[in-house]
Order: C-alpha cells, then structure tokens, then sequence
C-alpha cells in the first residue's frame, strides 16, 4: 500500500485528517511499529483504531486501560472452574500426569486481547486504549509485548505472534508515560483540526447541514477552542451532534437565540457555561463565526 | 530528467539506499544538473529555502546526474562529492540533527535515530514536509518537543547560502564576544596591570547599562591617576569591583547566562545553526524557562494556564496513589493457604491483602515579603490547584509575622476572589523578611498541626533578617514534622553567593523554584506524590 492508497482509504471510511497524519500512520505500518497517539479528549485518537480496521477490513481488538489492570485481564487467564471440573470428572480414573498435560492446554486457556491479537489467524488491529490510565506495571509489561511481539506462558512455552497486528494506543497524557514504552512507538499528536479541516469533515458527516451552516458551525467552535478559561474544549464528536441538532431545528445559519439553547451540546459543565457568559456570550460567538467568513 | 511526481530513494535488495547523497527538494544539487524537481515546495512555508536536502549539506551542493538504471523508479539519485561517493551521507546528517535536537534538550538515543533512517527509507525524500513528518514521527515523543523539532528542523535542512549565513552570524558572534572580553579587560586594570576576573565577571561588565559601566570606570580611573595609593591596595579594589559585578549579576542574571552561552558541540556547523535556530526561538522564548519574575503580563493567562495543567496532573498522581492503596487487591497467598484447611485444602474462601499508604500532612507557607511578591502569584495558583484536590493543606503566609490563610482556600470559588480577599485582608502581604519570628509563632499557635506525618513544605527566597535565629528555630521545627521542604526562588546558579541559603540548605531540603520548568520539576519530586 503507497501513501496515497492509505489516504484514499481513510477519506472513504470518513476519517479526515491532515497529510502529517496520513504519513505518520503510514510510516507505523511499513516499519511494523505501534503508533501512539496524544492529544486532547475529543480529537479522534480511538477513532484513528476503528478506522485502520475498516481500512484493512479486519478485526479489531481493544483493551481498555485502567488502574489495576493486569496480565490477567489483558494477556490470558486459566480457566480455573473448566479445570476444577475436569479434576472431579477425572478422579481416580488416570494417571495424573497425563491429567496435568492436559488441564494446561489451549483448550483451558482463556485468552485475552494481547494473547487474542497475536494469535489472531491474520493480520488484526489492537488498540490499547487510554494507555495513560495503567499502572507502571503494566506499562513495563507492555512494552515487552510491543518489542517482540510474543508472550511466554510458563505452560505451554512461547508464543509468537502469526502476524504482528497493528497497534494502536491512545493516550490522554494524564500522565507522562517511560520512555521505553515511547521509545518502541512512532508517535503521533493530534490536534484539534484547523477551521478549513473541520467544514470538512463536518460536510462528510453531517451533509445536510448547508455550506453556509457548515462553515459557521466550524468558526463557532474553532472560537470556542480558543479560550483559554473553557477547561473542556468541545471534541469533534461534539461540533457534528451540535451541527445535527441544529439541521434537526431547520436551521441555516448560527443565531445567539440558538445558541443559546443549544449550548449544553458544547460544553458540558456549569464552570464551563458560566465562562461562556462571562467571556463570550452568544451574540459575540455568532458574529465570530461570520467575521471569519467576510475575510 | 525526473518529470515524475515523487523521487524515490533507489534501494538495493536489501533495502538500504543505494546511493546515499538524495536530493531533496531538486535545487541544491539541481544546481549541477542542471534541472528543477516540479515538486519542489512552493513558498508556502517559510522554511523551505532553496537547497535544502536531507542528503546534501551545504559544502557538497554540488553534484552530477546519475542514471540509477532502474525502470522501476525513475530516481533522481545523485552520487556526490569530488573523487566519488561519500558514504552514509543520510546517516551522517540525520545523526548531526539528532544531536542538535539533543542539545535542544529533547531525549534521542539510538534507537529514534534507527527509526527516523528507516522511515527515510519508506517515503519520498523529494518532498521536504513528508521527510519532516517521518522524522517528527520518529523522534519527537512529547508534544513539548515538537516547537523545538520545527524550529531546528527549518535551520538545519536549508540552503547553502543561508548556512553560510549562519555561519557568518556565529563568527561575528564570536566577535563581538571577545571585543567586548577585551574592552572589559581593558578597563579592569590597577597600575597597568590586569584585575583578576573571571570570564563570568568580565560578561556581567559588559551586559550592564552604559550609564553604570562608565561609573565603574570613573572610580578605576580615579584609582589609577592616585599615585599615592600602596600595591596592597590591590586585592581589596578586586573584592570591590567583584562585589559591584555580583550585584549586577543578580540582576541581569538571565542576559548574562544568553551572554555566556557559548557551548561547543564540536562542529562549527552544528554551532552555526544552533545559534541561529535559538536566536529565533528567543523571541518566542518559552515561559517555561523564564524567571517567574520576569513574566509579562500578557502571559500571564498562558502561564496561569500551565501551572493548572502541571497541578491536574499532579493531583490525578496523588489521588490515585490513594485509590490503588484502598481498591488494589493483591492476594495474600500464605493466608488464602491457612484459610483453606477448613476447607479439605480447596482455597474455598479469597484472602487479600493490600499497601497502606499514609497521607501526608502538607503544611506551606509562603514568604509575600516584598522581594517575593511576583512570585507569590505563581505559587499561590499553585496552592489554588492543590487545595482543590487534597484535603488537610494548612497554609500560611508570613513576612513579619505568620498569617493563617488556609480559611480563604477552603471557601473555595474563583481565584481572583481568593487572591483579593487575600491581599486585603492580609497585614503581612509586601511587608520586610523575619522568617524566625514566623517561625516561633508556628511553634507556638500552630503546634496541633506538627505531626511526624506532616511535610512543611517553604516558598521563600531565604533573605530574612536574623537567619542565624531562623536557622536554630527551622532545627526544631524539623524535628517536629516528617520533612522540611524549601523551594527556592532564587535562581540555582546563585545559591552560593548569599550565606543564607547556605544556611537553610543545611537544615532542610531545597529545591529551586525560580522558573515553572523548576515548579514541574518539584512535582515529579517524590515528597508530594508519596
């Protein structure tokens, strides 16, 4: 796959993103590396794992990260109660070493998304999601999959991968993550995307909105993203419901009355709102988002 | 030649390029082949001057064509240099970049630089911005990083003319340096003979004002046309300068380190470009390392901005310590076992055991004496955050005399509003420095909350009046509590000229708090977080 394939792609299942971003996907995928993704809540990083597997039309496997996950919850697990009622059955009818071989085999083992991915018959996307929320542990432990791609069970030995699956993982930067787990990862920040880029992506999701709407809404909230005070700035998910409701309302262009009712689509909490009326205020954002468009 | 859209890095079998000078954008060796890639980048971007080449550097602009013989991609690659090939012309240049990037304080090791040549290989090296993405991709892995990445990747793959530029810069640089060594030279003499100085001292000397610099030398000449004056008289017209050149220091402490920073990175290229590429950076001169004094307003909101971030994440730290101590549940084996007799051995019934973490007590106290007052903005935002998120902070404020303030935190509400009512309220706010009365007040009125799990944690700048009392009261103040903790806000370099951070550095752990680079180091300091 060229460079230009991959973009194609990702504008056919709807991912718009800069060629910066195109490149850098592209570049995890040749050199068979993770990609890690930083950025703001809201921006499209979990996104970017869905669309790969739509992309390459194959599985996709998530793990979502979280305090006090462990190599249970994500690599694999025996399954304790099968083999506890394999021993019942099979009291005092065989020798108990071929019982032993046998309670550890494949058929016992519960796999999760790591072991899942690796063993997966054919090339799957794994997206660790929200990697920032594990423990150090379990970076550690990471990492380790991430270099080799092959995990050991003490029973049954190594295992390899079949195909090393494309990773994903997403982090919210809460906190700093070790260098060794970046050191393995091409990395990639994403932004908010500029206004021209969200009109964009705005039309491929929501076409009904008109161009006039369309481009109103994405100044609107390119304005809102600019203040410094807004703790939680409206992610893109947001700007394409915020943009549904107001087609629902039959609107074609931004009003302070609308806005004003349909605020709470935006931003999400009263610290939040309250900026809005103390720093910005409807009528202010409505003329915003036109002044960009007279230039 | 090349009419293609891309130009494509011809590679052998093994995939490593064959031919390792790669034209970039078609012009700097285009020069000597006399054509133009189509794709060269339009002006669009600022740093996309002419010449620049990620396998060309300045002093081999010159080439020749090469027919690649492959049909399969039409390369415009280019063997270089007189007398034949120069090997690994694209590893040499990628690792003098890393190594900048390094001395921008950006965290590279070997295996980014891996990395970033074997992205080379997968992408077209004729078009600059794809080659910038690969290698951002590759080396940068904090997004702090990635202003300093563009800012030295627009200087280092440019044009010959512009390096030479650079070049010309440094020199003149370099220049001007030593005229202005020699002038001060000049002018430090007693009887025709040289004062001992250091280079430190002679660039305080040239960075102070006009005004003051003919002042000093005034009172050297007047020295010098006093025959009378003894030889023994020397060393004491040394400490007198020395002391005047200290004081100047302190406060033009920030352009003299500019001044003297003239570290070598052993290539007069490399030196070349990092001046030019941090003199620009200079303008836009992150806050982050800047003398909290000297903020501007104007950023203020940015500065405010970062110390809520640095806060959030230091407080999500502490309070998940305290989840994990209280919901992590490992299993106690040797317990389950004894457990599971009563059992017939089946471990029937789950035992777990789990860390016990004590919170600790923080108790701050800040200095708002007069010297401190542009700093007691910033580390009371700081306070603001924690206060937010961990309960039991106890805070003062002392100049004359300790003030409880922890009152006005816990009202909660916006920050403003607590700083005014701060302020107003406050009888100690710009007042002088006696740290050892505040002290003894703490003893005295505050002794409940002296525990041996309490950590004090001190912003000051340590001049205050009777540090030798202050110094005795600390001693007994940290036998009380678990720990004694002082950010210094005077900057690190200058701890050794005042006595008085000598003094406190002996009874307490200090830790420089003089720029919000220093704040974020403290808060990965384990104190807090543990």
């Amino acid at each position: 796959m060229t460079l230009d394939d991959l973009q194609c792609r990702l504008e056919e299942v709807g991912y718009i993103c800069d060629e910066e971003v195109v490149l850098t996907v592209f570049l995890a995928l040749q050199l068979e590396k993770p990609i890690l993704i930083e950025g703001p809540p809201g921006v499209g990083k979990t996104e970017m794992g869905k669309v790969l597997s739509q992309v390459f039309d194959t599985e996709l496997i998530r793990l979502q990260c979280y305090e006090g996950l462990d190599e249970n919850k994500s690599l694999y697990e025996w399954n304790y109660q099968k083999q506890l009622l394999k021993i019942q059955i099979e009291r005092g009818e065989q020798g108990s070493s071929q019982l032993e071989e046998d309670l550890f085999s494949h058929q016992y083992l519960l796999e999760r998304p790591l072991l899942k991915a690796i063993q997966a018959q054919r090339k799957v996307v794994l997206l660790i999601d929200e990697v920032d929320k594990s423990d150090d542990e379990f970076e550690a432990f990471l990492f380790e999959v991430l270099s080799d791609f092959q995990v050991s069970v003490p029973e049954l030995g190594t295992i390899k991968a079949r195909h090393i699956p494309i990773v994903v993982l997403t982090s919210n930067s809460e906190r700093e993550l070790s260098d060794g787990l970046k050191r393995r990862c091409v990395y990639l920040y994403l932004d908010f995307p500029e206004v021209q880029r969200e009109i964009e992506i705005i039309k491929a999701k929501v076409p009904q909105a008109g161009e006039r709407l369309t481009a109103e809404i994405a100044r609107a909230v390119h304005h809102l993203r600019q203040n410094q005070e807004v703790r939680k700035k409206p992610s893109i998910a947001e700007t394409l419901d915020w943009a549904r409701v107001l087609v629902s309302l039959n609107r074609d262009r931004l009003q302070g009355s609308t806005v004003e009712r349909t605020l709470n689509i935006l931003l999400k909490s009263r610290a939040d709102q309250r900026v809005f009326h103390e720093q910005i205020g409807s009528e202010e954002l409505v003329k915003n988002s036109r002044a960009g468009g007279q230039k | 030649m090349s009419d293609e859209k891309k130009v494509f890095c011809h590679t052998d079998k093994h995939g490593r390029p064959e031919h390792n000078h790669l034209c970039h954008d078609g012009v700097g060796c285009g020069e000597g082949c006399g054509e133009k890639n189509p794709v060269a980048p339009t002006g669009k971007d600022p740093g996309s001057k002419p010449g620049g080449c990620v396998g060309c550097s300045p002093e081999h602009s010159h080439g020749h064509p090469h027919s690649c013989g492959s049909a399969a991609h039409h390369a415009h690659a280019l063997t270089c240099g007189e007398g034949g090939e120069i090997p690994d012309r694209v590893e040499y240049n990628i690792v003098r970049f890393a190594y900048l990037l390094k001395g921008e304080g950006m965290r590279i090791g070997s295996s980014e630089v891996i990395d970033a040549l074997n992205a080379l290989q997968v992408i077209p090296l004729g078009e600059r911005e794809k080659v910038k993405a690969a290698l951002k991709a590759t080396m940068v892995k904090k997004s702090a990083d990635r202003e300093t990445f563009d800012r030295v990747f627009d200087h280092f793959f440019t044009g010959p003319e512009i390096k030479e530029e650079f070049r010309q810069q440094r020199r003149e640089k370099i220049e001007l340096f030593q005229q202005k060594m020699e002038e001060a030279e000049g002018v430090f003499t007693f009887r025709g003979e040289q004062l001992e100085l250091s280079e430190k001292e002679k660039t305080v000397y040239s960075c102070m004002p006009e005004k003051e610099k003919k002042r000093l030398q005034d009172f050297l000449q007047m020295n010098e046309s006093r025959d009378t004056l003894h030889p023994e008289y020397r060393p004491f017209l040394e400490s007198l300068v020395k002391g005047r050149l200290n004081f100047w220091y302190s406060q033009l402490h920030r352009e003299v380190s500019e001044e003297a920073d003239q570290q070598d990175m052993g290539d007069e290229d490399l030196n070349a470009i990092r001046d030019a590429a941090g003199g620009e950076g200079k303008g836009g001169r992150s806050i982050l390392t800047e003398d909290m004094r000297h903020i501007a307003r104007k950023d203020l909101p940015q500065a405010t901005a970062l110390i809520r971030r640095m806060t959030r994440l230091l407080v999500t730290r502490i309070s998940r310590r305290y989840r994990i101590s209280k919901n992590r549940r490992v299993l106690d084996l040797r317990s389950t076992i004894r457990h599971s007799i009563q059992y017939g051995g089946a471990p029937f019934k789950l035992k777990y055991r789990s860390r016990r973490v004590k919170k600790p007590r923080l108790l701050l106290i800040c200095d708002v004496s007069g010297s401190m007052i542009r700093y007691t903005a910033f580390v009371l935002q700081f306070i603001y955050g924690l206060n937010a998120a961990v309960q039991h902070i106890e805070s003062f404020t002392f100049s004359e005399d300790l003030e409880r303030v922890t009152s006005h935190f816990q009202e909660g509400g916006d920050f403003d509003r607590i700083m005014s009512s701060l302020v107003k309220e406050s009888s100690q706010w710009g007042g002088g420095t006696s740290l050892h009365r505040a002290l003894r007040t703490l003893g005295d009125r505050h002794a409940e909350d002296l525990t041996s799990n309490t950590i004090v944690i001190i912003v000051s700048d340590t001049r205050t009046v009777r540090h030798q009392d202050a110094q005795k009261e600390m001693g007994k103040l940290k036998e009380q509590v678990k720990e004694v903790v002082w950010l210094n806000t005077l900057p690190q370099e200058m701890w050794n000229q005042y006595s008085t951070v000598q003094a406190f550095k002996k009874v307490t752990s200090m830790f420089p708090c003089n720029t919000l680079a220093d704040l974020e180091q403290v808060m990965s300091k384990k104190f807090l977080s543990a």
